[in-house]
């Protein structure tokens, strides 16, 4: 029990898959203009990774494994990824259409989104068992969605804050994403993770 | 005077997320709205270099919603509705954490009970598809309090257009 929590803990902040791993940079940019937006874009990120974890350990573990097709892994993932992200996308719009209508502009998003690739290669990678994975998928994820939020709340305040006009949109939001994975460093110092 | 903004008599606590819809028809007292952005790559300058729109800009039709038409909306006409900052929390949370949830603990639950990972990798799939019977539930009831359906708050202007996310 104490590993899972390590692994979780690990992968949240000490090895955060955007600010430790430099993945998902693109919707970490692009996304985080409003905390609701980085709200949305990162649950359906979380529920994608995880399900797509599922899938490509049973892949790995049943069909990649036994018959030595390792060379195929990261194309086959990336047929996983897509199949999680059309499942993702029909079964929100079976539990609420309305819903889907508010919530399904992020999806085809994630498609492209390094990070759930990363996460999945990264599985296969520390040999994993399946709750490991699942546990390590999730975390991560919920490292990602907790880095989005954080840094729409500070573009949310820096749209209102004195900057001159030479440093004003992305390039103070450059900065502003070295300090906070500057300040993400500081908690190399509480755990190993599972590595 | 008489208003046409259906936000006036809500509370102002409560933030509210604006869009552009452009009302596609009219049928009776329902205006059906297209939203502008049919993706969230729509407002990206390199969307036409970008494969991901060519996978999911064909479906349109999907996004398309209906509105109380109580101000004599017109087709082609723009405008700007608006839904509930806690209504999209509440709807992710049910739609994606729930059914998440159920399938860590049942895959927990497995791998505890018998040690093997085929047994915690079935439990994780029945878990998810109990949780999504949940989501679906929690999704009902949000839909009947009317919390998830945009509303109306006014009409935007057809020209002139300066409501560009890359525009300042």
């Amino acid at each position: 029990m104490q590993d899972m929590l390590l692994l979780m803990v690990g992968a949240i902040l000490v090895n955060n898959i955007v600010l430790a791993r430099f993945l998902g940079l693109c919707s970490f940019m692009g996304v985080t203009t409003k905390i609701d937006t980085a709200i949305g874009m990162g649950m359906a990120t979380t529920f994608v990774i995880t399900v797509s974890a599922v899938g490509d350990w049973a892949l790995e573990k049943f069909l990649l494994e036994p018959y030595d097709l390792a060379y195929l892994r990261t194309i086959t993932f990336i047929l996983v990824i897509a199949a999680a992200v059309q499942f993702t996308e029909a079964s929100v719009k079976k539990i609420s259409p309305v819903m889907f209508r508010m919530l399904g502009v992020y999806l085809p998003l994630i498609t492209t989104n390094c990070a759930v690739l990363g996460v999945s290669l990264l599985n296969m990678e520390s040999k994993h068992g399946f709750l490991n994975s699942l546990l390590f998928a999730f975390a991560s994820s919920v490292g990602y969605s907790l880095v989005m939020v954080l840094f729409a709340g500070l573009r949310e305040r820096l749209a209102l804050a004195d900057v001159s006009r030479l440093m004003a949109g992305p390039p103070i939001g450059f900065i502003t994403a070295g300090l906070l994975a500057l300040a993400f460093m500081g908690f190399s110092g509480i755990s190993t993770g599972s590595h | 005077m008489e208003h046409d903004d259906a936000s006036y008599d809500e509370p102002a606590s409560r933030t509210m997320l604006e869009g552009f819809a452009r009302v596609v028809s009219v049928k009776g007292s329902t205006a059906w709205l297209e939203p502008e952005m049919m993706s969230a790559c729509g407002g990206c300058k390199s969307s036409g270099l970008c494969g991901t729109k060519s996978i999911f800009g064909s479906r349109s039709d999907a996004r398309t919603f209906p509105l109380e038409n109580t101000v004599g909306l017109t087709v082609g006409e723009r405008v700007v509705v608006g839904t509930y900052e806690d209504s999209l929390l509440q709807a992710s949370l049910a739609a994606y954490l729930v059914p998440l949830v159920v399938m860590l603990v049942a895959a927990v639950a497995g791998q505890m009970m018998t040690g093997s990972d085929g047994v915690a990798a079935l439990g994780a799939v029945v878990g998810l598809g109990v949780g999504m019977l949940l989501a679906r539930v929690r999704a009902g009831r949000l839909s009947r309090r009317g919390d998830l359906s945009p509303r109306f708050l006014r009409r935007a202007y057809n020209e002139g257009l300066v409501e560009d996310c890359h525009a300042g």
